[in-house]
């Protein structure tokens, strides 16, 4: 079929891209070793004092899904790139589908993206991090969804705004609050409860308090319900909507 | 004449704008016909790109119709973009692949199998002398080499229509004079081709029928002959060695049909004729003859920017320094 096959294609060349610079990878691997190394040491007393849980199964399960949230919404920098390029206006003029245009971008990333969390995940052991196998995988559907919502969203600012001047303020004024509001740097229990209730609309707080439960292996859980309950509608809508930025873009 | 392959009707595009709609394409009627090369030649600004993205399916247009090889840009785009060539202002090569890995993909996306597209892009790195630099990445190659490869693109899948949007610009003038061969060779291979410019030198020597547009409107159409007959003829110029026979000579030039209108003072004769290359040898003979001594002689032609002035009002060089928008 051709839309698959044009995704494929599409895919391809993206990949070939990383293949050129796998330097990326470690680049990217650089952000969660430096929060390992030099943050959750601070979180050893908090812990230590207040339960059982070791820091490590406290920390990287939120890490894992934090590193695909920055992972996705950076990506608008590459095809602002590809726009004034002019290489979108070219597919664009091709039969190809809107659709893959933005698929094979998207798709890249989040194969990026499983495997710098499967080598942070590795790079973690040795510290003392002992995931449950199947809750693993199983939050790696939930990484990869996180993964295509952000990079779509990425993407699709990207393309409506064209320019690295316009597109900063926006990606660094949704980085912060999501992060802060997410729990992966310290649990969002601590927080007041107006704290928690504005928490509860941020679909990366969704995945990492699945994230946590996951890999201490618990697989049905309401918490797990509720990450895919948000972040399945959120993938399609954000998906569309990119797929709708791709079919009005000029150089 | 065969059926035209491209077809505007009363084409229309407008932006809103503070001040109110800018009408970039202003009702546009134009006909393109197989193998030739149309060009598109008008100031920034004027409207060229937008008819283009029109025409390309990239953009839509708020009124009128297009047709592409019989199909409808609105309603049948996939078709339509299946029998078009798109090289955009911008190119379109992706930087960090290889030339041929962007031909094959190119032709893949165009529903080529990959032995079709690996055989289609050799075909094209030859023709278009490419081969030096095929297998690098595109991130390394020079302005003009780029160029080619966006060409060698936008004629993968061997489209009806291939449309150039302002090819040559940024080129030095080498690399340009290269482009203009290899567009020269594409006309070779039968593909029609519609281009745009601002270039007059370009618009002249590569179209063999062009549209001059100006603020969303076409102010003239023709071959380049054509359009310049619009302007007065071409002008001689004589210098002569002395002024004694000027009566002589206007009474002379005065009875010859071919002479449209002259002047004479002291040495200099100016003379407008039809067609100076042809009419300069006669006059020359008729000179010897009257042993009438002639120290020089020039002929100018009009160029297409007289053919602007005559129909706008400005030439193109003067909306160049005040251009800069995109058309």
């Amino acid at each position: 079929m051709k839309l698959l096959r044009d995704i494929g294609l599409l895919y391809k060349r993206k990949l070939m891209e990383t293949l050129r610079n796998p330097i990326y990878i470690v680049m990217s691997m650089l952000t969660p070793v430096l929060y390992l190394i030099l943050f959750s040491p601070l979180l050893n007393k908090l812990v230590g004092t207040g339960g059982t849980r070791s820091v490590l199964d406290l920390f990287v399960p939120g890490l894992l899904v934090i590193v695909a949230f920055f992972n996705g919404l950076f990506v608008g920098y590459g095809i602002i790139d590809e726009i004034r390029n002019g290489v979108i206006e070219r597919f664009r003029a091709t039969p190809t589908s809107r659709f893959a245009i933005l698929a094979g971008p998207v798709l890249r990333d989040t194969t990026n993206v499983l495997v710098i969390v499967t080598l942070f995940t590795l790079v973690s052991v040795p510290f003392g991090f002992r995931p449950d196998p199947v809750g693993w995988l199983v939050l790696l559907v939930i990484i990869s969804m996180l993964i295509i919502t952000t990079a779509s969203f990425g993407y699709a600012l990207g393309l409506i705004l064209k320019e690295e001047d316009r597109l900063s303020p926006i990606v660094q004024g949704v980085n912060l609050p999501i992060l802060l509001l997410s729990g992966v740097l310290l649990p969002m229990e601590l927080a007041p409860t107006w704290l928690q209730v504005l928490a509860h609309f941020n679909p990366v707080y969704y995945s990492v308090e699945a994230a946590r439960v996951l890999c201490a292996g618990t697989i049905w859980d309401a918490k797990v319900g509720y990450a895919f309950l948000f972040m399945v509608p959120l993938t399609v809508l954000v998906v569309a909507w990119a797929t709708r930025a791709v079919r009005s873009v000029v150089a | 004449m065969p059926d035209a392959v491209v077809v505007t009707e009363d084409l229309k595009k407008y932006f809103p704008s503070r001040n109110g709609p800018v009408k970039a394409v202003d009702g546009v009627n134009l006909e393109v016909f197989p193998g030739e090369i149309f060009g598109f030649l008008g100031p920034n600004g004027a409207g060229k790109t937008t008819t283009l993205r029109i025409l390309t399916t990239l953009v839509k247009a708020d009124s009128g119709a297009a047709t592409i090889a019989g199909f409808d840009v609105l309603r049948e785009p996939g078709d339509v973009r299946r029998n078009i060539g798109y090289v955009g202002q911008a190119g379109g090569a992706d930087r960090p692949a290889t030339g041929r890995e962007n031909l094959i993909l190119q032709g893949r996306l165009y529903d080529m199998t990959l032995q079709q597209a690996k055989e289609r892009a050799a075909e094209l790195i030859a023709a278009l002398d490419l081969t030096e630099f095929a297998d690098r990445i595109a991130h390394t190659y020079s302005g003009g080499q780029l160029r080619r490869l966006d060409v060698a693109l936008g004629i993968m899948h061997r489209p009806k229509v291939l449309f150039l949007d302002e090819p040559t610009t940024g080129l030095d003038p080498q690399n340009r004079a290269n482009l203009w061969i290899q567009i020269g060779k594409l006309r070779d291979m039968g593909v029609t081709v519609f281009l745009t410019t601002h270039y007059l030198e370009e618009a002249d020597t590569l179209s063999d029928r062009l549209a001059i547009m100006d603020h969303g409107k076409i102010v003239a159409e023709g071959t380049p002959t054509e359009l310049k007959k619009l302007v007065a003829g071409d002008t001689i110029s004589v210098g002569l060695m002395d002024d004694r026979k000027n009566a002589a000579i206007a009474a002379l030039l005065a009875q010859k049909p071919y002479v449209r209108d002259f002047t004479v003072d002291d040495c200099h004769l100016r003379i407008v004729v039809e067609e100076g290359s042809k009419v300069m040898p006669e006059l020359l003979r008729l000179f010897d003859q009257e042993s009438i001594e002639v120290a020089t002689i020039t002929l100018a032609v009009p160029t297409l920017d007289d053919v602007f002035l005559k129909q706008t009002g400005r030439t193109l060089r003067d909306t160049e320094s005040a251009g800069g928008e995109q058309g």
